[in-house]
C-alpha cells in the first residue's frame, strides 16, 4: 500500500467539465486571426511601409482639397511679377514664367498625377487579372494566344507605344490614361496566369468542380480569393509606373495639355525658362519623388505584410543575433 | 538544343509579325484613317486623292500592308512627307548616336554594379549593402530626366563646368574629347538607373548561389572565403545575370529618349519625340520596329545565351521563355 503511485494532476485541458462549462469557454474563445489582421498589423510594424502611407494619404488630401488649400488659381495670370524667387511675399514659391503661382500650381497637379496613377493601376489590373485568369485557368490555344499576345506587347517598348498612340490620337488625359493602361496590364497578367497554373491544380477547385460549381465561380471567386495578395502588391507598385509615366508624357507635352496643369508639364515648362529661373524645376520633381516613393513603400510593406514566408524581424535583433553568434565562436 | 534553338527563332519572327501588324493596324484606326494621318494637312480634296494615290493609299489595306512590311525587308524604310527625305538617311546615324550614350552608360555601370552587388552579397545589411538599396529606391522612384535637369543645372548652369546640351561643341565635330566631356551629365543619369537594377541583381543572385550546400562543402573544406566567392559562387552567380544583360539590349537602342530629349543628344529616342510631335508617321513606324526588333533578338540571344551557360536548362515543350 505503501507504494501506491501518486498519480499526476491531470493536465488542465484533459479534465472533465459539465458541457455548459465548456460550451461557454468555447464562445469566450477569440477567433484565430485571418491572414488579412495578421497582414495589417505587420504592415503597421513596418517605419518605412507607415511612412509611406501616411505621405501618400497626405498627398491624397491636398489632391481632395486642391481647391480650398491653394492660395490662387492654378491659371491666374500676373504678368507683372513673373519668375519670382521662393519667398516671395504672397507667392511661398514664387512665381512662374508667366506670374502663375508655383505653389497653387503644384497643388493642383497633384490632382492630375493621383488620378492617372490610380485610374491606370486600376484598369490595368482588372484587365491583366481577366486575361490572366481565363488562359491561366483554360490552358491549351486560349493561353497560347493570351501570351503570345503578351509576347508581342513585351517587345514593343512601352515609352515608344505611348508615344505613337498618342501621336496619332491626339494628346488628351482620358487618352492618356487609356493608352498607359494598354501598355502595362502584361505584368499581371502573366503574374496571375502563372498562380491560376499552380491554383488550379490544388484538390479545393476538385472538390468545387465535384459538387458542381461553374468555372467562371472558381476563376472569379475561388482561385481569385487565393491569389489577391500578389495582385493587391503589383497594383499598388504599378501606380507610382504610371505616375512616373504620366509626368514623362507630359514632360514631352504628349499628355497633360495646358490649361491642365500637371507635375510633368510643370517640369517642361520649368526646362524651357531654366535660364532665368533655375529653382523652378525643383519643386515638381521632388513632389513626384516623394509620391511614388510613398506609393513603393507602401507596395514593399503590403508584400512583406501578406507573404506568409517572410516574418519581419526587426534590423537590431538581427543584429544582435549575428553578434552574439560571431562570439560563440562557432 | 537545335530544335528549341528552330523554334525559339520561329517565335521570334511571329512576334516580330504581329509587332508590324500592331503598327500597322495602330496607323488605321487612327481617327479619320490613313488618309488623314499620312498626308499633309490642308490639301485640296484633288490633291489630296493624288497624293493619296502616289503614297499607294487607295489600295485595299491587305495589299498596302504587303507593300509595306515588302519594303521594310528590303530596308527601304519610306520617305518624311514634309522634305521627302528617305527616312533610312535620317534614323541610321541617330541609332550611332544612341549607342555611343547607351554603351558608355551601361559598360559604366556594370563595371560598378557588379563588384558592388557582389561585395554586398558578403556583407548582407551592412552600411554599404544599404547605401546601395537606398539608390536603388531613388532610381526607381525619380523621373530621370528630372535628374538630368538638375544636373544640368547645377554643373552646366551654374558653375560652367561642363556642357548643357548636345553631342559635340558647334566648332569641335568629331572631337573625342570634347565627346567625352559631353557624355558625362547624360552617362551619370543613365546609369544611375541601371545601377540601381544591377547592384540588386547581382546581389540577389550571387546571395541564392551562396546559400547552397556545395558552397558550405567549399567552407567546410577549408577554403579561403575570397575562393569560395571567386572560384566557386561567382562563376554560378553570373549565369541570371547574364541573362538579364540580354534582356536589357534593346534598352541600348531605344531606352533613352527622355535623357536625349532633356541634353538635346542627337539619338534615336529624341527622334523619335520630335517625329511625333511633327506627326511624321511613316518615321515613327519604322522606328517602332527597327527597336522592336532589336527587343526580340535581345529577348532571343538571352534564352540562346542562357541555355547554353546553363546545363541544367531544359528545352522541353512550353520552356520557350525562361519562367
Amino acid at each position: 500500500m505503501s507504494d501506491a503511485k501518486v498519480l499526476p494532476p491531470i493536465p488542465e485541458e484533459n479534465r472533465y467539465e459539465p458541457r455548459e462549462k465548456r460550451a461557454k469557454a468555447r464562445t469566450v474563445e477569440a477567433r484565430p486571426e485571418g491572414p488579412w489582421k495578421t497582414g495589417a498589423k505587420k504592415f503597421m510594424r513596418n517605419p518605412f511601409a507607415v511612412a509611406g502611407l501616411v505621405l501618400l494619404l497626405i498627398f491624397i488630401g491636398i489632391a481632395l482639397l486642391a481647391h480650398w488649400l491653394a492660395p490662387y488659381p492654378p491659371n491666374k495670370l500676373d504678368l507683372m511679377f513673373p519668375n519670382l524667387p521662393a519667398g516671395s511675399s504672397g507667392h511661398l514659391l514664387g512665381t512662374d514664367e508667366l506670374g502663375r503661382d508655383v505653389f497653387s500650381r503644384l497643388l493642383y497637379s497633384s490632382r492630375i498625377s493621383l488620378t492617372v496613377g490610380f485610374s491606370v493601376a486600376f484598369v490595368s489590373v482588372i484587365v491583366g487579372t481577366l486575361i490572366g485568369a481565363i488562359s491561366g485557368y483554360f490552358g491549351g490555344w486560349v493561353d497560347t494566344i493570351a501570351m503570345r499576345i503578351v509576347d508581342v506587347m513585351y517587345s514593343v517598348p512601352s515609352l515608344f507605344l505611348n508615344i505613337l498612340i498618342l501621336a496619332i490620337f491626339g494628346a488628351k488625359a482620358s487618352y492618356m490614361i487609356w493608352v498607359l493602361a494598354f501598355t502595362s496590364w502584361m505584368g499581371v497578367a502573366r503574374l496571375v496566369r502563372g498562380n491560376y497554373l499552380q491554383l488550379r491544380e490544388m484538390q479545393y477547385v476538385e472538390a468545387a468542380k465535384a459538387i458542381g460549381v461553374s468555372d467562371w465561380r472558381i476563376i472569379f471567386v475561388h482561385l481569385l480569393r487565393n491569389s489577391s495578395a500578389p495582385i493587391i502588391v503589383t497594383a499598388t507598385l504599378m501606380v507610382g509606373g504610371a505616375i512616373l509615366s504620366e509626368s514623362a508624357l507630359s514632360y514631352l507635352s504628349l499628355g497633360i495639355q495646358p490649361p491642365s496643369t500637371s507635375w510633368g508639364l510643370m517640369l517642361s515648362n520649368a526646362q524651357a525658362s531654366m535660364l532665368t529661373d533655375p529653382m523652378q524645376a525643383l519643386y515638381p520633381g521632388l513632389c513626384i519623388l516623394i509620391v511614388v516613393l510613398a506609393v513603393n513603400f507602401v507596395g514593399d510593406g503590403i508584400r512583406d505584410a501578406l507573404d506568409p514566408r517572410k516574418t519581419t524581424i526587426p534590423q537590431r535583433r538581427l543584429d544582435q543575433w549575428r553578434k552574439r553568434f560571431s562570439k560563440s565562436g562557432i | 538544343m537545335t530544335e528549341y534553338l528552330i523554334r525559339r527563332s520561329l517565335q521570334s519572327v511571329l512576334v516580330l509579325f504581329l509587332i508590324s501588324i500592331l503598327t500597322f493596324a495602330m496607323i488605321h484606326a487612327a481617327p479619320g484613317g490613313p488618309t488623314q494621318v499620312l498626308l499633309a494637312p490642308g490639301l485640296s480634296p484633288e490633291a489630296a486623292k493624288i497624293q493619296a494615290h502616289n503614297l499607294g493609299l487607295d489600295r485595299s489595306v491587305p495589299v498596302q500592308f504587303l507593300s509595306w512590311i515588302g519594303g521594310m525587308l528590303q530596308g527601304d524604310l519610306g520617305h518624311t512627307f514634309k522634305n521627302n527625305i528617305p527616312v533610312g538617311d535620317i534614323l541610321w546615324p541617330t541609332v550611332g548616336h544612341t549607342m555611343v550614350l547607351m554603351i558608355a552608360a551601361w559598360l559604366l555601370s556594370l563595371i560598378i554594379a557588379i563588384p558592388w552587388g557582389i561585395y554586398n552579397s558578403t556583407r548582407e545589411y551592412g552600411l554599404s549593402d544599404q547605401t546601395s538599396s537606398f539608390i536603388s529606391y531613388l532610381g526607381f522612384a525619380m523621373p530621370t530626366f528630372w535628374f538630368g535637369i538638375i544636373l544640368q543645372q547645377y554643373f552646366a548652369l551654374k558653375r560652367d563646368w561642363l556642357p548643357l546640351s548636345d553631342m559635340y561643341d558647334m566648332d569641335k565635330q568629331g572631337n573625342f574629347g570634347n565627346l567625352l566631356l559631353h557624355l558625362v551629365l547624360p552617362v551619370t543619369v543613365l546609369s544611375l538607373g541601371f545601377l540601381a537594377a544591377y547592384v540588386k541583381y547581382s546581389r540577389s543572385s550571387m546571395l541564392e548561389v551562396l546559400n547552397q550546400d556545395y558552397i558550405r562543402t567549399a567552407r567546410a573544406k577549408g577554403l579561403t572565403e575570397r575562393k569560395v566567392v571567386f572560384r566557386h559562387a561567382l562563376r554560378n552567380a553570373l549565369i541570371p545575370i547574364i541573362t538579364i544583360l540580354g534582356l536589357d539590349l534593346p534598352i541600348l537602342v531605344g531606352g533613352a529618349a527622355l535623357t536625349e530629349r532633356v541634353f538635346n543628344w542627337p539619338g534615336m529616342g529624341r527622334l523619335f519625340v520630335d517625329m511625333a510631335v511633327a506627326r511624321e508617321y511613316s518615321v515613327l513606324m519604322s522606328i517602332t520596329l527597327v527597336v522592336s526588333v532589336f527587343v526580340v533578338i535581345g529577348n532571343l540571344l538571352a534564352d540562346i545565351l542562357y541555355a547554353v551557360v546553363d546545363p541544367r536548362v531544359q528545352y522541353g515543350r512550353g520552356g520557350g521563355t525562361a519562367a
